[in-house]
């Protein structure tokens, strides 16, 4: 679906941000993109929706060099959702649909309706104007716009941004049943928890160079140092032992009346994210 | 590509109404019409210049019953300074002088035309008729196509920022690059908002101040000239609000347009002040071609309609160059 070999991209002459990426992602794959502010996520996704010209190296979409990709055909088959949603704020959440879905063809709409019921939209809000809503509610209104038009690949920059942990765990469960349709989602996100759920794939950004582009299974797994750590009650105290995975192959090595809980001490996607970039995402 | 335009059309319309400035528009429209009305025609009706003849000699005996004979030197130098809009000819010596109290270029030679003909009864300094409007409508006229051409500078660039800054804060121009259909056409759509806006307005001042009959023999010519302007300051508008941050530096880009733009043309047009450099002006020449058509008389001249259409063309591709760079922007 996306093809990128030493992309690299300069705003202006002296200040390069991008340094050679090279990345593929698949039909149907959960792409993520994850880096801090400024290293390079941002344009990278401008670049891939034609938004952003003048690039070094060879990027393919559907297939087509980029070059000749942003056509008319090309922004009917992609999707893309803004890290803040923007819509007509005079204007209502259907009116705003049914002004974006008007540049699509007819054949490719969803009904926008059932858009809005899928993603818990308060329906008696529906006729009012956008800057009556919430920033959860925008972004539900922004996140019926991008799926409206049936894409074949998806851009999200933070689709959890803004919601509340319900209105996050429905839009992961979107995302997914998206991708089960055959959608191929490009991720762009702080959010390792998101990354986490959802992603097939993360490249990790930094500088305007990937340090690192496993599943996040993998990442973590190839820097895990394969331990457990169990809270337990012997004779009344509470105890906390650790002890390498090993060990419990043989059962629990040492005495105890009560297992409280067991605790792996996997690095978590953070964890892997300072590791390989040196540097927080926040 | 129609069906992307008419969406692109009707939404900037909805957007229009929704920022209310058509009724800071249809205000204008009111205020302007009270004034031409009420105000201009009566307070500003005037009287013809009256002509004193000095001829101790009587060699103009064919002249005009309404030039005022003086017997003597003194008391025509007394009445002119008098009667200080008048004009005075000096035929002392055997040759006519034309005398002025005060003037200006500009007016001196209508003033010193207008006694000339008089003095010159015998056809050999006839006047030119160019047109059959009673003082009044003529007065309706200038001050008419004076209002448009503010109305259009001043009021409807204000409009174009107030408009846009309005989706360029909501962001949604953004939205727009990533939509399927020709990025131009969301300029053109825009510019055909306010062209419309300003069309209406232009026949309605027109209709409105210098009467139904009148106006449909001139309003084609009218409206030409006012698309041209239209056009032009729609895409400057455009283009300033999508490079500029905010209104703040809009206003003062506005005060720019106002003082170095507008105030050389009216200037130079309607007062005795010389500007060397005002044929360089382009909105000079429309606001003149703007007043021609209100005195039916079109601008024939092919090269003003060429360089017209050549000034909007390069503005639309500045404005459409910048309008993709605010597209590239951070979200």
């Amino acid at each position: 679906m996306i093809e990128v070999k030493n992309l690299t991209f300069s705003y202006g002459k002296d200040k390069q941000v991008l340094h050679g990426f090279n990345f593929t992602v698949g039909d149907g794959e959960i792409f993520g993109f994850l880096g801090p502010n400024g290293s390079g996520k941002s344009t990278t996704q401008k670049i891939l929706t034609g938004i952003l010209k003048g690039h070094g190296g060879y990027v393919s979409l559907f297939g087509r060099d980029i070059s000749i990709a942003h056509t008319q055909d090309f922004f009917e088959k992609i999707g893309v959702l803004f890290e803040f949603p923007y819509l007509y704020a005079n204007l209502s959440a259907i009116d705003n649909l049914k002004y974006f879905s008007s540049f699509y063809p007819a054949n490719q709409l969803r009904d926008i309706g059932e858009i809005l019921e899928k993603l818990e939209f308060k329906m008696d809000f529906i006729k009012k104007p956008v800057s009556s809503y919430s920033k959860g509610m925008r972004q539900r209104v922004s996140m019926a716009r991008v799926l409206i038009s049936s894409p074949k690949l998806l851009f999200l920059d933070e689709p959890t941004s803004g919601l509340d942990p319900s209105g996050a765990v429905l839009f992961r469960k979107i995302i997914e049943e998206e991708r089960k349709k055959g959608t191929t989602v490009f991720l762009t996100t702080h959010n390792m928890l998101d990354a986490d759920l959802l992603c097939d794939r993360v490249a990790f950004l930094s500088k305007g160079t990937i340090a690192a582009l496993d599943t996040p299974k993998r990442l973590k797994e190839q820097n895990s140092n394969h331990r457990i750590r169990i809270d337990y009650l012997y004779q009344g105290r509470r105890e906390e032992k650790t002890l390498e995975i090993l060990e419990l192959e043989r059962g629990i090595p040492f005495q105890h009346d009560e297992i409280i809980s067991i605790h792996s001490e996997e690095p978590t996607l953070e964890d892997m994210f300072i590791q390989y970039t040196g540097r927080g995402l926040s | 590509m129609w069906k992307n335009f008419c969406s692109l059309f009707k939404k900037d319309c909805q957007m229009m109404l929704a920022g209310k400035f058509f009724l800071v528009t249809f205000g204008s429209l009111i205020i302007y019409t009270l004034f031409i009305h009420f105000g201009y025609i009566n307070f500003m009706h005037a009287e013809l210049y009256n002509v004193y003849l000095f001829d101790p000699l009587g060699t103009q005996q064919e002249r005009s019953e309404q030039i005022y004979p003086i017997t003597s030197l003194e008391e025509f130098y007394a009445v002119l300074s008098t009667d200080a809009n008048s004009v005075g000819i000096d035929i002392s010596s055997g040759i006519p002088d034309i005398v002025f109290y005060f003037g200006s270029e500009k007016v001196d030679h209508h003033r010193a035309d207008y006694a000339w003909y008089l003095l010159h009864q015998d056809n050999t300094y006839p006047a030119q008729i160019v047109g059959t409007n009673t003082p009044e409508q003529k007065q309706r006229k200038e001050m008419s196509c004076e209002l448009l051409f503010i109305e259009i500078v001043a009021v409807g660039f204000l409009g174009v920022a107030s408009v846009l800054f309005k989706e360029k804060q909501m962001g949604v121009i953004r939205v727009h690059a990533v939509l399927p259909f020709k990025k131009g056409v969301f300029i053109i759509s825009k510019i055909m908002v306010f062209l419309l806006s300003d069309l209406i307005f232009a026949a309605l001042i027109t209709i409105l101040n210098i009467g139904l009959e009148d106006a449909v023999s001139i309003l084609p010519d009218v409206l030409v000239h006012t698309t041209i302007l239209s056009l032009i300051m729609a895409l400057m508008g455009i283009g300033c609000t999508v490079l500029l941050k905010d209104f703040r530096q809009f206003s003062l880009v506005y005060l720019v347009i106002a003082i170095f733009a507008a105030a050389p043309v009216f200037l130079s047009a309607n007062t005795s002040v010389k500007m060397e450099w005002i044929d360089y002006h382009p909105f000079y020449h429309i606001y003149i071609g703007l007043k021609h058509a209100y005195f039916g008389m079109p601008v024939t001249n092919p090269i003003y309609y060429v360089g017209s259409a050549c000034g909007i063309a390069i503005l639309f591709l500045i404005v459409q160059t910048v309008f993709r760079k605010e597209m590239g922007k951070e979200g």
